[in-house]
Formats: C-alpha cells, sequence, structure tokens
C-alpha cells in the first residue's frame, strides 16, 4: 500500500510541473511589465528609466523563456509568488488567507453530497420500483439539470430572506462555535454539492442494482447470510468502486463551482478573490490562484484515489 | 450484396432503438421540451413585439404582467424578449461546443484507438490532463490572455469536451479491432482508415450520441454559470446566464425575482429535457436491455 501511494505522488510530480509551465507561458502572454509582479511598489516608485532598465537586467527579465520560469518556479516552491499588481501585497499571504476557507467550503460540500448522494441511492436500489425510488431518481435528473448559482439563489430567498433561518452572505473566522459555522456554510455548501449529490444518487443506485444482480450476491443469501451481511459485505463495497471513480471525475467540478457559489453567496474565498483580480486585470495574481487550484485538485483526487485503494484489493496489489 | 444484407441489419437496429424510445414516455417528454424550447427561440421574432437590447426607461422593473407577461429589468427590457433571443445564443453555444468537441473526441479516438503507439500514449496524457484540470479555471485563463467572445467560448468549451467522447471511442476500438470482421476487412485489402472510420467507428456511435447530450447540457449550465460571473459572453448579447447576471444583489434576489427566476428555470427546463431524452436514448442504445 505504502508503495502504491508513493508511486500516485511520484506520478504526480511531472504534472504538476507541467501544469506550472503552462502557467507560466499564459503570465508571459499577458500584458503589463513583469516587474511590478516581482517588487514591491515602495521599492520600484522613485526609479528613472534607466535605473528600471538596469533593475530589470538584473533581475533576469531579459533572460530566455526556460531560464525564467525556472527561477519563477524556485521561488513558487519556497512559497514566493510575488506581489499583486493591484495591492502590491505579497500574493503568498493573500492566498494563506483565503484558500484554507475556499477548501473548507468545498470539503462541507464533498462531505454533504457523499452522504446523501450514497444514502439516496442506497434508499433507491433496496427500494427498487417503490415512491421511493422514483422520488429519488427524480431529484436525481432534476439536480443535475439545474444550474448551481441558481439554486443558491432560490436558498437565499427563500431560506435567508423570507425564512431568516441563515444568513445570506459572508462567512466565519476561525474560531467561530459549531453551530455558527453550519449556519454559515450549510446554504453553500449544499447548493455547490447540489450536482454531486444528484450525479451519485443516480449512479449508486445503477451501480447498487448491477451489483444485486450478481451471482456471487445470490451465493451469499443461498449461504444463509443475514441480509445486512449480504448488503454490507458483498453489495455495497463491490458497489462503491465505481462511485469513487465518479467521485474523482467530479472533484475538479466542485474546486471550480466554488468560484461561482462563492460569488452568489459573498463568501471570502480564494475563488471570489480570483474573480476581482480577473476584473482588476491583476495577473500574477489570477495565475497564481490557477495554479493553486489545480494543484489542489490534482491532490484531491489522488487522495480519492488512495481511498479507493484502501478499500479496494485488487488495486491495491496491482 | 452484403452491402444490402447490412443495411437491413442496421435499419432492424435503427427501428429497434426508435421504438423503445417512443414507448419510453420520459424520453419524449424530454424531446418535447427540447422541441418547443427551441422553436420559441427560433421563432423569438413571432413571439414577442420586444427588442431584448433596447431599454425602455418608462417601464423599469414592472412585475409580470399585462404588456410585459414576464415583467422587465432595470433598464425597462422585456424579459419574456430577453429569454428568448438569449435561449438562441445559449443553445447554440451549448450545441456547438458539444458538436465539436464530440467530433474531435471520434477523430481522436478512432486514430488513436486504431494506430495506438506513441499517438495513443500522449493523447492519454493530454486527456488526463485537461480532465483534471478545472473547466471553469482553463475557461478562466483563456478569457485573462484572450478576449470575451462567444466564438472564444464554444472553442474553449470543444477543447475540454472531447475528453470522455475520446476514451469512450479508444475503449470500444480497443477491443473491436480483435473482432474477426476487421480481419475480414483487411484480407480484402482496405485501408486502415477506411477499416477504422467506415467499418468499426459505427460500432462506437450509440454511446457517442449519448456522451453529446450529456455534453450539451453541461455546457449550457456551464456558459450560464460563466456569464452569470460576468465571464463569460459579453453582457452586450442577452444570454440565460447574462440575463441571470442581475442576480448578484440581494437588492434583486429580494424585490425583484421575476428578472433571474424565469431564465433561471428557462435553462433547468432545457437542460432537463435534454437529461430526459439522454437517459431514454441511453436505455434504448443498451443492448443488455431488451
Amino acid at each position: 500500500m505504502l508503495k502504491y501511494f508513493v508511486k500516485r505522488l511520484i506520478m504526480m510530480i511531472p504534472m504538476i510541473v507541467f501544469i506550472s509551465f503552462l502557467v507560466f507561458v499564459a503570465l508571459d502572454l499577458t500584458p503589463g511589465d513583469p516587474l511590478t509582479a516581482q517588487f514591491s511598489p515602495e521599492s520600484i516608485s522613485g526609479l528613472t528609466h534607466e535605473q528600471l532598465d538596469a533593475l530589470r537586467e538584473e533581475a533576469g527579465l531579459n533572460d530566455s523563456l526556460v531560464v525564467r520560469y525556472l527561477r519563477w518556479f524556485g521561488g513558487v516552491l519556497k512559497g514566493d509568488f510575488g506581489y499583486s499588481i493591484q495591492t502590491g501585497t505579497p500574493i503568498g499571504s493573500i492566498i494563506a488567507n483565503l484558500l484554507p476557507a475556499t477548501i473548507y467550503l468545498a470539503l462541507a460540500a464533498l462531505v454533504l453530497s457523499v452522504l446523501m448522494g450514497l444514502l439516496f441511492g442506497i434508499l433507491s436500489a433496496i427500494k427498487h420500483n417503490t415512491i421511493i425510488d422514483y422520488l429519488s431518481s427524480l431529484f436525481g435528473v432534476i439536480g443535475i439539470s439545474m444550474p448551481e448559482f441558481f439554486i443558491g439563489i432560490l436558498a437565499i430567498l427563500i431560506f435567508a430572506i423570507q425564512l431568516k433561518w441563515f444568513p445570506a452572505q459572508g462567512r466565519t473566522e476561525i474560531g467561530a462555535t459549531f453551530w455558527v459555522n453550519l449556519k454559515y456554510i450549510l446554504l453553500p455548501a449544499l447548493s455547490l454539492g447540489l450536482a454531486l449529490t444528484a450525479a451519485l444518487t443516480r449512479y449508486t443506485r445503477n451501480s447498487m442494482l448491477d451489483v444485486m444482480n450478481k451471482n456471487y450476491v445470490k451465493t451469499a443469501r443461498a449461504k444463509g447470510l443475514s441480509e445486512w451481511k449480504v448488503f454490507y459485505r458483498h453489495v455495497f463495497r463491490n458497489a462503491l468502486m465505481p462511485i469513487s471513480v465518479l467521485i474523482c471525475l467530479r472533484l475538479p467540478m466542485l474546486i471550480g463551482g466554488s468560484v461561482v457559489i462563492e460569488q452568489v453567496f459573498g463568501y471570502a474565498g480564494i475563488g471570489s478573490r480570483l474573480l476581482t483580480a480577473i476584473n482588476s486585470n491583476d495577473y500574477q495574481l489570477v495565475l497564481s490562484i490557477i495554479f493553486l487550484l489545480s494543484i489542489v485538485s490534482l491532490l484531491s483526487s489522488v487522495l480519492i484515489d488512495l481511498i479507493t485503494g484502501l478499500l479496494d484489493p485488487r488495486v491495491r496489489y496491482n | 450484396m452484403e452491402a444490402k444484407a447490412q443495411k437491413i441489419v442496421k435499419s432492424s437496429r435503427m427501428r429497434n432503438v426508435a421504438s423503445k424510445l417512443v414507448s419510453n414516455k420520459a424520453a419524449l417528454l424530454g424531446l418535447a421540451i427540447i422541441v418547443i424550447i427551441i422553436l420559441l427561440c427560433a421563432l423569438a421574432p413571432l413571439m414577442t413585439p420586444y427588442n431584448p437590447t433596447k431599454p425602455d426607461f418608462s417601464a423599469q422593473v414592472q412585475p409580470p404582467g399585462g404588456a410585459h407577461p414576464f415583467g422587465t429589468d432595470k433598464l425597462g427590457r422585456d424579459i419574456l424578449a430577453r429569454v428568448l433571443y438569449g435561449g438562441r445564443v445559449s443553445i447554440l453555444i451549448g450545441l456547438s461546443g458539444a458538436v465539436g468537441g464530440m467530433l474531435l473526441g471520434v477523430i481522436i479516438g478512432s486514430l488513436c484507438g486504431y494506430f495506438r503507439g506513441w499517438l495513443d500514449a500522449v493523447f492519454v496524457k493530454v486527456a488526463e490532463l485537461v480532465s483534471i484540470f478545472p473547466q471553469i479555471l482553463l475557461v478562466l485563463v483563456l478569457v485573462t490572455i484572450l478576449q470575451q467572445s462567444m466564438y472564444n467560448l464554444i472553442m474553449i468549451f470543444i477543447a475540454t469536451g472531447w475528453v470522455a467522447t475520446f476514451r469512450m471511442v479508444r475503449g470500444r476500438f480497443f477491443s473491436l479491432r480483435e473482432e474477426s470482421f476487421v480481419e475480414a476487412c483487411r484480407v480484402f485489402g482496405l485501408g486502415d482508415l477506411s477499416i477504422a472510420f467506415r467499418h468499426i467507428l459505427p460500432n462506437c456511435l450509440g454511446p457517442v450520441i449519448v456522451q453529446l447530450t450529456l455534453n450539451t447540457a453541461g455546457f449550457i449550465l456551464q456558459e450560464a454559470a460563466l456569464s452569470f460571473i460576468g465571464l463569460g459572453v459579453p453582457s452586450g448579447t442577452p444570454t440565460w446566464g447574462n440575463i441571470m447576471n442581475a442576480a448578484k444583489e440581494i437588492v434583486s434576489i429580494n424585490q425583484y425575482p421575476w428578472v433571474w427566476l424565469a431564465p433561471g428555470l428557462a435553462i433547468a427546463l432545457f437542460v432537463l429535457g435534454v437529461n430526459f431524452f439522454g437517459d431514454g436514448l441511453r436505455d434504448a442504445l443498451d443492448p443488455k436491455q431488451i
């Protein structure tokens, strides 16, 4: 298992290098003076043209793309992303402040939708062709058809403005109590996770029904195992495999979707910061955030893979 | 003679699929929703006398009813007209992105599945990369580099939408190229391209069409999300997402919900129709179900 884990992590390295190179090339293509992105505004404000040129030469901005890329990547590895053109603050600290909030939101959405999706899907399969099955199938198809932000807006109108059960906007700071936290995170996390919940409901149902018709399940029943044991040992564990693949495929959508949901709920995370950065042409910040978010989604898909490996001996031993 | 026999087999299979589709009520309902919405949008000038982009300051934020059945927005533009004209653009983007992605996926998937080798290795890696990269981020990168426009959006959807089709076609080719009919083709001296595209490919098209419906639904949702945050189609052109842009303020969520409710329901209804139809199609094409 450890060997598999290490292998997966090593396989990630070329991916990260490649993505970072793409991001750097994109950064290079954007308009704007790279000098302002590498030095804090105070340190270059009083300089003349000649001094700026000298600084440019000294900073190696006239070097070839590959040399500049290596230098940039070296800085990134140390957490040095340069400076935001708009505000002049180091990008590293902006990210350190906001990224955890976004990961928290995405994680809450992931946990909620996995729990709910599995529950609805399993109920649907066990109560095949009953009213429960029809209702949860209907939920499944409607859920994947609704834009997440539309659900978010509807949720704000109904639960925050009309019923006043939840706050309409904002997020909590670190140290808030569990209930306050829950109040703020529930609506955004449910809206963000809706599509995943619905997709999981559909997928779990089909996967369970598929496995329930397999011969080894009939054998298990014929052996006289209790219905619960048949279900847990034989059906559920086998049905889980394709489900975890689906979660893995959908994770990037969850992280991408947070950009939109943060906007709807006025949630101060890295996604809403990304949008302000785009609107103010703060390229350095935009691409740093995009780079980090893609690393996060890469890492999380490797993690899901590992969990799958823990569950399935076939993956573990190959 | 052989061609004739093939034709008969094919047509009976098609008829089989068609009859299964017709007996599936959800699929028919889905098709009806799609057709009705497309017709309404295509015939927009007949449905409403209003111009979707011209402001009318004498009729600002009017609730639904009277001269404006769906109400008007902050600039006095008729919501019904905006939803109908906006639907044209949204559906066009969704469909052309999905069709383009399908063509790209089918071509690359067939070539990789048939020839394998380094070509296959390269595209498998590329596909993996595209699928782990959150699509919305890719769009944001391109929006920052390129200009925001409808055509760029379609291009981006094509560039990211081929992966699922590619994997499916490639997988089918891997098993089909070992079949005896492929060997027979080779014995007859047919060229590689002819075998791949004329003889193997038609056997993979069922799931490809289902994927086309999934992608159409997905791209319409994505266009809406991107336009909603102001990074999709430029705001001068109405699309379903652009109209909902108004709902970014709490005031409009609370006080004039009709501005965003109508386009939101239009998206949900159309995508629901596409998904119903896609589900029915998948069931009808599934050889395991008789």
